[in-house]
């Protein structure tokens, strides 16, 4: 496989109430052209530092030395257009007072070149293929008026309106319930494939990345533990932090809590 | 008897001209000493069951008993005296305290107002609540935003526990916590309530966590009840089509397996 984007030796700083936080620490890391990464840590461990350097959304106070590479792209990658970012809350992404409609047409139409009518069309499709229950009616609708996972459905269309290389996910379902997520996560896997996207896939949560993902990316405190195919991870992983991790998921067939506490009313 | 017994608890909300019960008709009880879970979509009605519960909200119909006496009927004084014995812990500490109110003021508010310890006393039972929970006593001069997410958590169950409740109502209450940290809280927690004998409302959308936790499960779909029993025996083999849907969406963790898709 050829590579999209190769990341070397990256640090990012942030400038915090005065001090310096490091948020990574020389990381390498290649993403191959297609193929489902996820970037699994705890909170601080730089994986959405990592979302944001990659997109290109970094804050201006953060400094940034290494490189990130781009092989799989004939030019430097513009946001919107060769990359998708779909954030973990939809309501903060999306615009309140512009219908779903809208906010796709308008990544179509900037990206593509496409007049309205032609962006509202591809709209259309496009919420069609995020499998909204009445596409007619949410290409009216304004943010408010869906549910959370709609929602949701209505920033992935955006995200991949202009046909985006590489998709990036960044805990996109995590303030979702169980069963919206799973579907989220259908629909990614089922998007990604269809249009030979790469994915980008940030999370919490190693079980629900090992269902998605080929290869896991373990982060730690801005650190690179471990990577490998997530068979490797999930079945043998080399690092003890991984295994901790996976350790630490709470499974329906782990041992209750309550039996070793010997609790029983 | 048991110390919380809902019966038939229904409250309505008005949407545009339409009326939606998001909590209708429902039942359920907890013993002393006992987790009960409540687990659901979202909109299932979970979250309004704990408000009510705790008097947050009132409902449009049904009963509520709270260690033998009618909750619903409980005011002002008789209602402020009984809450001592319902206390609560959210998903998120930093939005249930005043970010800049340190440690010990949040632990010294429950324990003036219910009277429970002379002000030349509260800073031994603040240290003392601390070090229950996990903590050290040096953490009381801290402000709230300054620690971290986990210590944080300890510091709302600490509250919560100060006024000797025997029921807590945990609605998400490690949800957002690292899953490093997620596995020390539920520790504490069941050591909590070995000790103290305190009963658990656990909301939950994690049906992992609840299997590991509760000691029965109620599982609810639109307001309703849908099913409910003992938790592993739920989980294990559900029989109403939102236990099937909710334990199908649960991430699952092959270890043994080298076959990754």
């Amino acid at each position: 496989m050829t590579a999209l984007a190769t990341i070397r030796d990256l640090t990012v700083t942030y400038r915090r109430d005065g001090g310096e936080v490091t948020a990574l620490k020389g990381i390498n890391l290649g993403i191959a052209s297609g193929e489902r990464l996820a970037i699994i840590g705890e909170s601080g461990s730089g994986k959405s530092t990592l979302a944001l350097a990659i997109a290109g959304l970094l804050p201006a106070s953060s400094a940034v030395s290494g490189r990130i590479e781009w092989p799989g792209l004939a030019h430097a990658p513009l946001g919107g257009r060769d990359i998708g970012f779909v954030f973990q809350d939809p309501s903060a992404s999306l615009d309140p007072v512009m219908t779903a409609g809208k906010q796709i047409a308008e990544v179509a139409r900037t990206h593509l070149g496409l007049t309205w009518a032609q962006a509202f069309a591809k709209a259309k499709h496009l919420l069609e293929r995020v499998r909204l229950p009445d596409p007619d009616s949410a290409l009216r609708a304004f943010p408010h008026q869906l549910s959370g996972g709609q929602k949701q459905r209505v920033a992935i269309a955006a995200a991949i309106a202009a046909g985006p290389k590489l998709l990036i996910a960044d805990e996109a379902t995590s303030a979702l319930d169980t069963i919206v997520q799973a579907e989220i996560v259908a629909l990614i896997r089922r998007l990604v494939t269809e249009d030979g996207m790469t994915l980008l896939f940030i999370s919490h949560d190693i079980a629900l990345a090992a269902e998605l993902a080929e290869r896991i990316a373990v982060f730690r405190h801005g650190q690179l533990v471990e990577l490998g195919t997530t068979a490797q991870i999930v079945g043998a992983p080399t690092q003890p932090y991984t295994r901790a991790l996976l350790d630490a998921h709470i499974g329906l067939d782990a041992e209750p809590l309550l039996n070793r506490a010997g609790l029983h009313a | 008897m048991s110390l919380l017994a809902v019966s038939n608890l229904t409250k309505r909300y008005r949407r545009g001209d339409k009326t939606i019960a998001a909590v209708d008709d429902v039942s359920f009880h907890i013993d002393p000493g006992e987790t009960l879970a409540l687990a659901g979509p979202s909109g299932s009605g979970k979250s309004t069951i704990a408000r009510l519960v705790l008097r947050l909200i009132e409902p449009d119909a049904g009963r509520i008993d709270f260690e033998g006496d009618d909750f619903l009927a409980l005011r002002s004084a008789a209602l402020r005296a009984r809450r001592a014995s319902l206390q609560m812990v959210f998903q998120d500490p930093l939005a249930a305290f005043n970010p800049r109110a340190t440690v010990a003021r949040v632990l010294d508010d429950p324990l003036r107002i219910h009277g429970i310890a002379s002000r030349t006393e509260r800073p031994r039972r603040i240290a003392a609540l601390l070090e229950r929970v996990g903590l050290t006593a040096d953490l009381a001069p801290r402000a709230i935003h300054e620690i971290s997410g986990g210590q944080r958590q300890r510091v709302a169950i600490a509250r919560a526990v100060a006024t000797k409740p025997s029921l807590i109502v945990l609605d998400e209450a490690v949800s957002a916590l690292d899953v490093s940290v997620r596995g020390q809280i539920l520790d504490l927690l069941l050591d909590l309530q070995r000790q103290e004998r305190i009963a658990y409302l656990f909301i939950s959308h994690d049906l992992g966590v609840i299997r590991a936790i509760a000691h029965r499960v109620v599982l609810l779909d639109a307001g309703r009840i849908a099913e409910s029993g003992d938790a592993c025996a739920v989980i294990d083999a559900p029989q109403s089509a939102i236990g099937k849907a909710l334990v199908a969406a649960a991430p699952r963790l092959n270890r043994t397996t080298q076959d990754a898709s």
